[in-house]
């Protein structure tokens, strides 16, 4: 994802601002990361470059 | 790249295309609709292959969101140049972020018996109505819509046309249809709505 992306995503639970942990990037990209919301603390995933945004139930449903 | 590498990678392509939507009449007609009327930031609601955001990306030039609920959808997308988002609907966008949200909807009414639970189902099946996913969009996409923005959404005859106009003014919006279509089995309109 480009760092821009962060200008339109939120939360989905609280709509709150997330902050954005970068594990790995390349020249225009984070490859691999965290978001964290800044109001509930959870924390969604950013894996091979793409946010993972489900709120937690539906991530667990759709990784089974 | 090793041989390993490369054969995971076909592998996962492979996989990929079995259990994401691709782009069919639809799909064409949403991607006319939103190269004509698109405008400003643009978040393609349920992109499945990415096939729609691609072609408003790269025919206006417009910074494109593809959002789905199937990661491999998201992969998909990303894969042809969109930034691919997993998302369930308008739920993780910000308030007023979007000129333009473009939504091909599941649509297929559905008997609940009949109710297969993979991911092509969720991107065909619309429940019992054909539109238990067009109520909690329209519910929620006037939140991430900026004041002049519109919302570009499909609807088949199967889905029941005068239904979801009645469903998007109950939500705020006037729409207005920008291309139809008939097909033996159905009519397929893209409704733009705009706040009244």
């Amino acid at each position: 994802m480009k760092e821009s992306l962060m200008d339109v995503i939120c939360c989905p639970l609280d709509k709150a601002a997330l902050d954005l942990d970068v594990d790995d990037e390349d020249d225009d990209e984070v490859l691999a990361g965290t978001l964290t919301c800044t109001e509930c603390g959870e924390t969604y995933p950013i894996e091979d470059g793409i946010p993972n945004l489900l709120p937690p139930d539906m991530r667990e449903e759709a990784a089974a | 790249m090793t041989d390993d590498e490369s054969g995971d990678l076909a592998s996962r392509r492979g996989l990929d295309d079995a259990v994401v939507y691709q782009p069919a009449e639809d799909s064409g007609l949403l991607a006319e609709a939103a190269v004509a009327e698109a405008h400003g930031r643009v978040l393609e609601v349920g992109t499945g292959s990415g096939w729609v955001a691609q072609r408003i990306a790269e025919e206006r030039g417009l910074d494109t969101v593809g959002s789905d609920l199937n990661p491999h959808a998201a992969r998909q997308a990303r894969e042809r140049g969109v930034e691919g988002v997993v998302a369930d609907l308008c739920s993780p966008f910000r308030a007023d972020a979007f000129d333009t949200v473009c939504f091909n909807p599941p649509y297929l009414p559905t008997d609940p018996d009949n109710e297969w639970d993979d991911w092509m189902e969720h991107a065909l099946s619309g429940g019992e109505s054909g539109r238990a996913l067009i109520e909690p969009f329209l519910d929620d996409v006037g939140r991430v819509l900026a004041p002049d923005g519109v919302v570009l959404l499909l609807v088949s005859s199967l889905t029941g046309y005068d239904e979801v106009l009645a469903l998007a003014e109950d939500a705020g919006f006037s729409a207005e249809p920008v291309v139809e279509e008939s097909f033996p089995f159905e009519t397929l309109t893209v409704l733009a709505l705009r706040r009244t």
